[in-house]
């Protein structure tokens, strides 16, 4: 990975030196490929361009796209990092991130930038804005990012770009993420629309959604800074735009007509025959490294239609990490030029011609290998001459949920550090929805090994900022170091609350997606001279962290050395209770009905007076009939007074009875 | 069994008191240091821990306050400020537990204390206006101390470590007190009470009248409008002192809207045994505002009724008004249970008037075994949903208001009885 | 709400009949609950089933596991053949360099229990296959025990889990993670696993796991012994305390099966199922017993109480069917699961399956548990009241000639009640469930060779401890027939209320212990016959529980060691409580019925000392719950 890097870091250089002199070449691209082991290749493509702040102000971009552009001056933005992933990086045998995870994200979409403002909420208006348009102009749903899924991360996050001091004063950080979102081809079409030759031409036409998202691990980043030459030219506003992704050679292979893996005719297997049951009907397989041969037709299903003209001719567009042992087929007039470093080499393409590399198969191990060595054995000394063997990370990182049921569980990160010699520092920072109750106190960090549970040498400093109900998410930044070669599990509780049942998703019982944890590795020495508190100063940072972090937000942030590397975690998938959602009526009608029980009762009892059961009038049938005898009565005898006086009439009375 | 420890007599001897005491710690502290996973168990319970009493969040919110962070920028701690620098006095909980397990016996000692005084004083049978016919029958103040302290709830409860405990020990202390015929410090310790759960605050009424009616001759204000005057504005004093000194520990006023708006608004939807939760988890957007009004009148509007009615008899308003309270507040609990149970005790002399003891203590009992079995399949099995849960606390809600009502229907036949002493054992029935 | 009772409770006490009834109510809601229970399998009480969450479109997906995938299953098949007779250690180094070879992350984990004096350890095996583009936010489990429940070697089923293990690897269509476990045994393996998966073990016993994955949707199992072609898939779906899985996934195997295998499915080791009523009721009937004894029957039985559903598959019969079609059936099942998108939470998770095709659930078949429970509470409530009548607290046998002149009294027996002296009783009463400590706590922790023994001299002491209580309570208390009639009612509304609640956890175990109880519902002191004492209590020892449990003992012929020790076993490693529900409900409450019917009451009534009564009246009435 260092090789990668330098040799990248190479390439820019020149590139920048060559662009401060030529105005010409303000757009570069260049792709990477890189096989790694178990039949995946690494394809980084990364496009580069940019535009003076002078001109940029004057609403003069020129390979600047303007669409972005005119989004960024109205909301203030000074710099942007914009993140499409999908997929998890499988760090355990493709070893270190490219660009050192600095062009990564979360599974999802992940957004932060700095804005101009005076204030934290003319902050917040302008990162409103900015989602909004951005999620217009990607077709992400980033409007969604509101103000529970915002965060002012306050150590994970440097400026890349170089700012003026008068600006950095208020300039605020806001970091928001959309765990759930689906990265899609909806997705990249508007970013290749943002590249001066949209993917018509250059490495970019290789660029295609069906391969791209069937990639096992994929990221697209934005990252546009404001970038000074250090020889004090004109300082240039600059956008990069990067896409990694890793192919798995065998899945990219099948063509497209016919995707489906039917199993192989049988003589097309690759057993192994040194098995004694070995037969025609009896195989034994061996195709872990059957998928080394591949050619760019093969994988994207087209070839580069020739170089892009805005291009500068003198960053080689392809270039391809292998030993220098391998042969490599490419087309003709394209130029191959081994890096010196033996396990890279670059390619210079014809402008117009289309471009073809083709790698063949490895030759087989001349000795078939011992009977008692195992296979993952012979694996890896084949891979040993067919790929750059992968340089192990600076630290490995995987988090999962413990416990079960809905009612509580806890979070536990399991923090790895292979280097026998060096510890490492890093910030990890987790932003949670709001129902995830944490309990902070309950936050404990372990060597494996080590009995005692809460270990104060491992975490320095911790930035807390507790979630608010319906209002804001949690936001946790723990600053702490693994020592060497040692394993340190970091776990807290928390809590599942049960929301309004109008706040659930349609798919409620699916559970709640929950952002993968940042984690940044600081420079070696670069987090001690900040560390002014450490072990019990947890308690201090994160008072001094989350006390004036309510207030002032990303105001005050803490500086630290450029970031090392940095990686993120798996996203984890949160179930909480939930309702019955067909129950509204019922539940208010039985509720009510029991309090009217109660209060029914109560009344009863308070307003209706005592008597003994003979007493007082009848209930039931019997008073009612008095009554009607009663009202009947007067009636009844004005008549018979009535007869009386007509005497012989009488019968007509007794008729209008 | 309990009524095992009761001795015969108006009084209780000091030396059972004592051992009744010794008795009831002992075996708190045995639960608490024998079974080690039992508090965090129970702690963890939703039928002994809400979001405004559980005691995880008191941890929490302490651990925040002694990182000087603001416990209440945050949706977790919900109970009162000055528990903050009552529990930091302690010694760290996850180093020497011990004493947190002294501070919460103690405080069930002192509420058993509290409630025996009220039984000696014999209130309940005989208050200033009312003299029952039945007073002589009435169990040793011993008995009813002896009730609270081995009832499951409160032992449940305090294991459970649920800050509720402090209410229930402020207000038996209010009670004893006004009965004392001490109103000031009965004022005093309403207002603790209110200022630690908010709605105590409704008790104020009976309790003025109780005090009044109890006042020692010597220094007595005759007329009840002072009197009330008075003692409303002491109650309005000492919480405004409450909510300075909170002010000055916390720094700002934030912990208003956190601790009392909370229970307003039911902000927080954590289930329990109430009647509240599921029906705002299920209420309508646009009606939760106007449903939440209409409950809290509802819990209001008992006490004028009562205290109207059952004038004579301020003690048993009271009683009542923890009953109700128990059904309907916004996060009740057991302990609330566990209060009004022990206050029951108090009125053995009109038992034989109830009707429902057996149907109540079936009704509470299979609620209490199949409470957690439901909840347990919601959700843990996942094989129940919310409804299996809710129907049991409506349940819970119905058996405890026919408590209520049977308590409140012996106590007004018993009333009537003075008037009528030919009545007494003759069927009757209201009109 | 206390006016509307009033009425009828007044009437309740008023009428001298009413309390007469009870004994006969009882009896009819046990039998209308039995009856109840054997109409279920009709058509009419019956119902098809159906697939109620529509994302699992089981049988809708082509499967193409086969063609070579069978030359590779016969590799596997010779390497599993291979490690037969080796240790579990060089076992799993095998499967993991093979799985290895596949590119699969593989974790192992070590585990041991400690059961009746026996050691139960091993080594759990797994690999996990990363979805393509997923984000290990959920997974799915393919189950693979070396050797099945009963013990034999499943090597049929191990080959089949890597020949999947390497055909699921090459599709790119999974939306969650697959996990293959492979575990030593069927029982403790598992457990082992999924409780460290939740984080729920206890980690001086069982390791935790090295590498984790998302939210579990689902499990199946792998039971493949038999070498021979097969015709239909018996599918296991019991699990631990009577727990089922939600019959979706049920219906799923079921569907695709017999969808595009044209495969038939059965139950409960019904091999021949013609869906007649007889058939249909055997296989209710098994199904209810595995319920109630609330064993684990396989390695899904462990997922189940963490809401994972899952089932296990065994081939039955013989046909034409071989691995691949089995292999199939799993593809087209994970296929299913793979396509939800929440977790299973749309169908039944309480029925009664009786075919294949045909269940009855819970709300059906609930009220016959219930009614059998509500027996209890009745004659709990009509005793109370009963006990309260003045003269009428003779036996029933008096109530007749006395009803005269309880009619002339009504007015005055109706709100009056004479005093109730409830401290012997309420005492006696929480005593018996004290007591029933002892035998949980015995026959949980007596080491094996003891069980046994343990167990005779428990019967031994259990048939001659009701006498010897009732006589020292005759000796030091003489009861009242009051008194017995309390002691009678709180034990049987302790019964009611636990089996009700129990109803709703685990029916047949609550439906089979009431049901051997009822007989408890009708024991009353026999103060003047001898004979009807003597025939109650042969009776009530004939269901007494350790009678019973010889009694199935001798039936399955298993020894009593085996029974206990595979009790104390699934106490130990699965959680199981049906032990709990034997000794801590029944057993008390057989205890109080017994020495109710020793009871020699004195003959006239006399309703206790009355202080005594007064001050411990308590018991019931300010504190409810104290029991």
């Amino acid at each position: 990975m260092r090789r990668f890097l330098s040799f990248i870091f190479v390439s820019l250089l020149s590139s920048c030196f060559i662009q401060s002199t030529t105005a010409s070449a303000d757009y570069h691209e260049q792709l990477v490929l890189r096989p790694l082991p178990l039949s995946a290749l690494l394809a980084s493509f990364n496009f580069r361009s940019n535009t003076t702040l002078s001109a940029f102000e004057a609403h003069n971009f020129r390979f600047f796209p303007r669409s972005l552009g005119q989004i960024l001056q109205h909301a203030g933005t000074r710099e942007l990092h914009l993140r499409f992933s999908l997929g998890r990086w499988d760090a355990e045998s493709w070893g270190a991130r490219p660009w050192d995870g600095a062009r990564e994200g979360g599974t999802g979409v992940e957004l932060w930038a700095w804005l101009e403002a005076e204030t934290d909420d003319e902050a917040d208006h302008k990162w409103l804005t900015l989602t909004n348009a951005l999620s217009g102009l990607f077709c992400a749903s980033l409007n969604f990012i509101d103000g529970t899924r915002t965060t002012r991360p306050v150590m994970s996050f440097q400026p890349e770009g170089d700012h003026p001091n008068s600006t950095v004063t208020n300039m605020h950080l806001l970091y928001g993420v959309l765990p759930h979102e689906v990265v899609c081809t909806e997705n990249l079409t508007p970013f290749l629309k943002l590249l001066p030759c949209k993917g018509k031409a250059g490495i970019a036409s290789l660029l295609d959604g069906h391969k791209l998202f069937d990639a096992s691990w994929q990221s697209m980043a934005i990252d546009v800074r404001p970038v000074c030459p250090a020889d004090g030219g004109e300082c240039v506003l600059e956008i990069e735009q990067t896409i990694d992704m890793v192919l798995d050679i065998e899945r990219s292979k099948r063509p497209r007509g016919n995707p489906i893996p039917r199993p192989l005719p049988g003589h097309e297997l690759h057993c192994n025959s040194s098995k004694p049951y070995h037969a025609g009907d009896t195989c034994f397989p061996v195709d872990s490294i059957a998928h080394q041969d591949w050619s760019l037709s093969q994988l994207f299903g087209k070839t580069i239609k020739g170089t892009c003209p805005l291009t500068d001719p003198n960053t080689p567009p392809v270039c391809l990490q292998v030993p220098d042992s391998r042969a490599v087929s490419i087309s003709e007039g394209a130029v191959e030029k081994k890096n010196g470093d033996r396990v890279s080499r670059c390619f210079d393409i014809p402008p117009e011609a289309d471009f073809e590399l083709a790698l063949p198969r490895p030759e087989a191990p001349t000795s078939p290998p011992a009977q008692g060595e195992s296979e993952d054995g012979i694996q890896l000394l084949i891979e040993e001459e067919v790929l750059v063997k992968p340089e192990t990370p600076l630290l490995y990182a995987e988090r999962s949920f413990t416990g079960h049921g809905q009612e509580r569980g806890g979070v536990q990160t399991i923090l790895r550090n292979p280097s026998p010699d060096t510890a490492v520092e890093f910030i990890y920072m987790e932003s949670l929805p709001w129902f995830m109750r944490i309990y902070l106190h309950t936050m404990a960090a372990r060597v494996e090994g080590q009995a005692s549970h809460d270990n104060p040498s491992l975490i320095h400093e911790v930035y807390y900022r507790p979630a608010v109900d319906r209002a804001r998410g949690t936001q946790l930044e723990v600053r702490m170091r693994v020592p060497p070669a040692s394993t340190v599990f970091l776990t807290y509780d928390f809590e599942k609350s049960i929301l309004r049942y109008t706040e659930y998703p349609p798919d409620a019982n699916r559970g709640f997606d929950v952002a993968a944890a940042v984690i940044t590795i600081l420079a070696p020495g670069s987090g001690s001279e900040s560390s002014e508190s450490d072990g019990a100063g947890a308690g201090a940072g994160a008072g001094a962290g989350a006390g004036a972090g309510a207030g002032a937000g990303g105001g005050q942030q803490r500086r630290f050395a450029a970031a090392a590397y940095s990686l993120r975690t798996t996203s984890l998938l949160c179930s909480l209770p939930t309702p019955d959602f067909s129950m509204p009526y019922n539940v208010i009608i039985f509720t009510s009905t029991a309090i009217a029980l109660c209060f029914g009762g109560m009344f009863n009892i308070l307003v209706r007076r005592f008597v003994a059961a003979d007493e007082g009038p009848k209930v039931g049938l019997g008073p009612a009939l008095t009554k009607l005898g009663a009202r009947l009565r007067p009636a009844f005898e004005r008549l018979v007074r009535r007869k009386g006086r007509r005497g012989v009439d009488g019968v007509g009375g007794e008729k209008d009875l | 069994m309990n009524g095992g420890k009761a001795i015969v007599g108006r009084t209780s001897t000091r030396t059972a008191v004592l051992n009744l005491y010794l008795g009831a710690a002992v075996l708190r502290l045995a639960l608490f240091t024998l079974f080690r996973g039992l508090p965090d168990l129970l702690t963890g319970r939703v039928e002994i821990s809400t979001p405004v009493t559980s005691f995880k969040r008191l941890q929490e919110g302490l651990f925040l306050y002694n990182h000087n962070v603001s416990p209440y920028d945050g949706g977790v701690y919900h109970q009162a400020p000055l528990f903050l620098p009552l529990f930091s006095l302690l010694p760290d909980f996850s180093t020497l537990p011990v004493f947190t397990y002294l501070l919460y016996i103690a405080i069930d000692l002192l509420s058993a204390n509290a409630l025996l005084k009220i039984a000696d004083a014999g209130e309940a049978g005989s208050s200033a206006l009312f003299t029952s016919l039945r007073r002589d029958k009435r169990w040793s103040g011993l008995v009813v101390a002896a009730v609270f302290l081995f009832n499951p709830f409160t032992i449940a409860t305090c294991i459970g470590r649920s800050t509720s405990v402090f209410t229930t020990c402020a207000i038996l202390h209010a009670v004893a007190k006004a009965i004392a015929g001490a109103p000031f410090s009965a004022m005093v310790a309403l207002s603790f009470a209110a200022y630690l759960s908010m709605y105590p605050l409704l008790l104020l009424p009976p309790l003025v009248l109780l005090s009044f009616d109890r006042q020692l001759p010597a220094r007595a204000t005759k007329s009840l409008a002072q009197f009330a005057t008075s003692h409303v504005a002491i109650v309005g004093g000492v919480l405004a002192a409450l909510f300075g000194m909170s002010y000055l520990i916390t720094g700002s006023w934030e912990f208003l809207p956190s601790t009392y708006g909370v229970q307003l608004t039911l902000s927080d939807l954590a289930p329990n045994v109430g009647l509240w939760w599921y029906f705002f988890v299920e209420m309508f957007d646009s009606f939760r505002s106007f449903f939440l009004a209409v409950f809290w009148m509802h819990l209001s509007c008992y006490v004028g009724a009562l205290t109207l009615r059952i004038r004579r008899q301020p003690l048993v308003v009271i009683t009542l008004l923890m009953g109700i309270f128990n059904i309907f507040k916004p996060y009740p609990s057991i302990s609330d249970s566990s209060l009004f149970l022990a206050m029951i005790p108090l009125y053995r002399h009109v038992f034989p008037l109830m009707r429902y003891t057996f149907l109540v203590a079936a009704i509470i009992m299979y609620t209490t075994f199949l409470g957690p079995a439901f909840y347990h399949l919601w959700i843990y099995a996942g094989s129940g949903n919310a409804n299996f849960f809710y129907a049991i606390t409506l349940v819970w809600g119905l058996g405890l208001s026919l408590l209520v009502c049977d308590l409140t229907f012996a106590v007004l036949r018993d009333e009537w009885e003075v008037e009528r002493p030919e009545m007494v054992g003759k069927d009757i029935r209201q009109i | 709400m206390p006016s509307l009772i009033s009425r009828g409770a007044s009437r309740i006490r008023r009428d001298p009949r009413i309390l007469k009834l009870p004994p006969y109510l009882s009896l009819l809601c046990i039998l209308v609950g039995v009856v109840w229970l054997f109409l279920l399998p009709k058509n009419e009480y019956s119902r098809r089933t159906y697939i109620s969450e529509n994302a699992l479109l089981p049988g809708q997906v082509h499967t193409y596991f086969g063609g070579s995938d069978q030359n590779v299953f016969r590799a596997y098949k010779h390497e599993v053949n291979a490690l037969v007779h080796q240790s579990n250690i060089e076992i799993n180094d095998k499967l993991e360099s093979i799985l290895k070879g596949l590119g699969l992350k593989v974790g192992r984990q070590n585990f041991t229990y400690h059961s009746a004096g026996h050691v139960y350890s091993g080594e759990n095996t797994y690999a996990i296959l990363q979805a393509p583009r997923g984000d290990a936010t959920e997974a799915i489990v393919l189950v693979a025990a070396w050797k099945n429940a009963k013990g034999e070697l499943n090597r049929n089923g191990v080959a089949l889990l890597l020949t999947l293990a390497r055909y699921f690897k090459r599709w790119s269509l999974w939306s969650k993670d697959i996990i293959f476990l492979l575990t030593p045994d069927s029982i403790a393996g598992p457990q082992a696993w999924v409780d460290a998966y939740h984080d729920a073990h206890d980690s001086s016993r069982v390791d935790s796991l090295p590498l984790k994955s998302g939210a579990l949707q689902g499990a199946v199992a792998i039971d493949y012994v038999r070498e021979d072609r097969f015709e239909s898939v018996h599918i296991v779906y019991d699990g631990i305390n009577g727990q089922l899985p939600n019959l979706d996934l049920i219906n799923s195997v079921v569907n695709i099966a017999g969808g595009q295998m044209g495969m038939g499915t059965g139950l409960q080791e019904m091999w021949r199922h013609d869906d007649k009523y007889p058939d249909r009721l055997r296989t209710m009937l098994r199904g209810m017993l595995k319920q109630g004894l609330g064993l684990a029957s396989g390695p899904h039985s462990s997922f189940i109480p963490y809401h994972v559903d899952a089932v296990t598959l065994q081939p039955f019969g013989n046909g034409w069917q071989d691995e691949m079609a089995m292999g199939r059936v799993i593809e087209g099942t994970f296929r299913s699961l793979n396509n939800l998108l929440e977790h299973l939470h749309q169908s039944f998770f309480f029925y009664l399956l009786m075919h294949p095709h045909r269940f009855v659930s819970i709300g059906t078949y609930l009220p016959s548990a219930m009614l059998v429970a509500a027996n209890f509470t009745i004659m709990a409530i009509a005793l109370w009241l009963k006990s309260g009548q003045p003269g009428l607290t003779s036996t029933s046998g008096k109530a007749e000639n006395k009803k005269s002149d309880d009619e002339k009294s009504d007015s005055k027996t109706s709100s009056q009640t004479v005093e109730r002296d409830l401290f012997l009783p309420l005492g006696f009463v929480t005593g018996c469930q004290f007591l029933s400590v002892v035998p949980l706590y015995l026959f949980n922790n007596a080491p094996d060779g003891m069980l046994t023994l343990a167990f005779i001299t428990f019967a031994a002491l259990n048939t001659i401890l009701p006498h010897l209580s009732s006589h020292l309570l005759t000796k030091y208390y003489t009861p009242t027939i009051q008194q017995y009639q309390l002691i009678k009612s709180f034990s049987l509304l302790l019964l009611g209320m636990f089996l009700s609640s129990l109803a709703t956890l685990n029916f047949s175990l609550a439906l089979l212990v009431g049901l051997l109880a009822c007989p408890l519902t009708f024991m009353q002191p026999w103060p003047r016959s001898p004979v009807m004492r003597g025939i109650c209590m042969l009776l009530l020892d004939a269901v007494a529980p350790t009678s019973v449990l010889v009694a199935g003992a001798v039936y399955w012929d298993v020894s009593l060691g085996t029974v206990l020790r595979e009790a104390a076993f699934a106490w130990d490693v699965s959680g199981m409580y049906s032990p709990v529900v034997v000794w801590c409900v029944w057993w008390p409450a057989w205890l109080a019925g017994s020495v109710t019917v020793l009871g020699k009451p004195p003959p006239t009534p006399s309703s206790g000392p009355k202080r005594k009564g007064e001050k411990k009246a308590e018991g019931v009435e300010g504190k409810p719950v104290s029991k």
